[in-house]
């Protein structure tokens, strides 16, 4: 009680320099709070799903047969491709094209479709939710119609409901091109011919979704590109996530 | 064993620092044998850490060991005891055609044709899957993409020339049907060099084969390949045409001049 008359004259001590100080700096910390949300504006990363919340993890793994912690290693996955090429969080087609064939450069038509079915919303790049969408179709325990649909729209390059005559062979001459190899034009229609006596059962000319879904279960191996084993045991391959989980699976 | 984990804790850094000090319970009703093995498996310093040499030594871990001898093929593990088991378990499997919805089994009944394997014939689409823009193993490995090549070299001698080259480097070979599993046994980071090669019908007179790595180093893998498989496996394809006669049919005219023209083409893709 004594020291008030004391604290009173120290207040009045402070010199001019220190008061004007003490006047500035909240302006100081409002400016400061400014410019770094308009900072935030220019910086992708905030928007991007680099943010992911924790909450967007238990949506997306409840919506595809992901795991928390598999989606979390899945991310892992995404962000290390995502930003191998141009760093925003998405990935474009390069950046994938690196991925598969790494090489960033040179036009691959299976690369195409296989990015385009990806890309559910057509923008171009592949975000988080399309990627976990997409890869869950290639878990081992996905139901197989899943991926004999996934195929189907895979090899149906004009998207036209039907794989016809022509896609076949566009993608079997674009195979055998990747690698240089000369096949006759006699011997390619003898492999056509002899593929869709077998899958094109009204012999219309090209396969419909029942015809392929019955030829697949007669050929399972044709969706052997269709399941990455991998999946199962993808928290292993990422093990760096366990420094970011907040759940215990 | 103990029926809880021995690092644990509901707060993650709490649970950390347990694992960073190695600080554990073993129950009570462990041995001393096995807690003193234990102390030292889960040891924090791993130049002090138990090795694999120094477990199989250990008297708790020696009680009652059988010694298993394993290998992978299709992706499984393969216990070498059951060999014989599989054996005549797969004649049995091809009969039965049920497709259950997530286990496929993605080998083509095989047809016997007076003992010797008849290789699975691929169609168009077979052909399409080869291609690496659609085989999304590669996000996830760099192992690299098989490489094929078209031959018109009998299946037989395909199969004995493959045994032939992993003689040579005292690789051990297993078959089945058509699929030739050629492995090393100098062991590396990633496990002794293994080579799957199987071979498909293209048409009646030509065949693809399929090389790829299973196992390994990536380098010695592709040194392999480039200075022992591929230079040996190519000899054969223009060697054997010669020799092989020619078939009666239109078709097949078109076929052997191809075979005869300077081919081995490798399919996609040759990671060079």
């Amino acid at each position: 009680m004594e020291d008030w008359p004391q604290v009173s004259s120290r207040s009045s001590s402070l010199t001019v320099g220190e008061q004007i100080c003490a006047v500035f700096i909240p302006f100081f910390a409002i400016i400061d709070v400014l410019i770094s949300s308009v900072g935030q504006c220019f910086d992708y990363r905030s928007t991007s799903p680099r943010s992911c919340q924790h909450a967007d993890l238990e949506r997306l793994a409840r919506e595809s047969r992901f795991s928390v912690n598999e989606v979390e290693a899945l991310y892992e996955l995404f962000k290390k491709l995502s930003c191998s090429i141009i760093d925003d969080g998405l990935i474009h087609k390069e950046e994938l094209r690196l991925a598969l064939f790494q090489a960033p450069y040179g036009e691959n038509l299976f690369l195409d479709r296989v990015f385009d079915l990806f890309d559910e919303k057509k923008n171009g790049v592949i975000e988080f939710e399309e990627f976990i969408h997409a890869l869950s179709v290639f878990h081992p325990y996905a139901p197989i119609e899943e991926k004999i649909d996934f195929a189907f729209r895979l090899y149906d390059l004009r998207q036209t409901g039907f794989i016809e005559r022509e896609e076949v062979q566009q993608m079997v001459s674009a195979i055998l091109m990747e690698s240089d190899m000369m096949l006759s034009d006699e011997l390619l229609t003898m492999i056509i011919d002899k593929t869709f006596a077998d899958a094109d059962s009204d012999k219309d000319g090209k396969i419909n979704k029942e015809e392929w879904k019955a030829y697949v279960l007669k050929h399972p191996s044709l969706l052997k590109n269709m399941t990455l084993p991998y999946l199962k045991d993808v928290t292993t391959a990422f093990p760096s996530f366990i420094f970011n989980t907040e759940v215990e699976d | 064993m103990a029926g809880y984990l021995p690092f644990h804790d509901r707060n993650v850094m709490a649970m950390y620092k347990k694992i960073y000090r190695g600080e554990f319970r073993c129950p009570r009703w462990f041995s001393a044998e096995l807690t003193r093995l234990l102390s030292k498996l889960l040891e924090t310093n791993p130049e002090k850490r138990f090795t694999f040499p120094e477990i199989m030594e250990n008297s708790w871990f020696k009680k009652g060991f059988k010694h298993i001898k394993f290998y992978v093929e299709d992706d499984k593990l393969c216990n070498v005891v059951d060999d014989d088991e599989l054996e005549s378990e797969s004649v049995e499997s091809d009969r039965d055609s049920a497709v259950s919805e997530s286990e496929i089994e993605y080998l083509e009944p095989r047809r016997r044709v007076g003992g010797l394997p008849r290789p699975a014939s691929l169609n168009a689409f077979d052909i399409i899957s080869f291609s690496q823009g659609f085989d999304l193993s590669g996000l996830f490995d760099d192992d690299g993409e098989g490489s094929r090549f078209v031959s018109g070299a009998p299946v037989s001698k395909i199969i004995s020339k493959l045994e032939e080259i992993a003689k040579v480097v005292s690789f051990t070979v297993r078959k089945k049907d058509c699929r030739v599993s050629l492995e090393g046994s100098r062991q590396g980071v990633k496990g002794p060099l293994t080579i799957a090669a199987e071979i498909f019908e293209l048409t009646p007179s030509l065949v693809v084969v399929e090389v790829k790595k299973k196992g390994g180093d990536k380098t010695e893998y592709e040194e392999f390949c480039n200075n022992e498989l591929k230079p040996k496996l190519q000899n054969l394809t223009a060697d054997d045409v010669v020799a092989e006669p020619v078939m009666v049919s239109a078709v097949d005219e078109t076929e052997t001049a191809i075979a005869n023209s300077p081919p081995v083409c490798f399919l996609p893709s040759d990671t060079e």
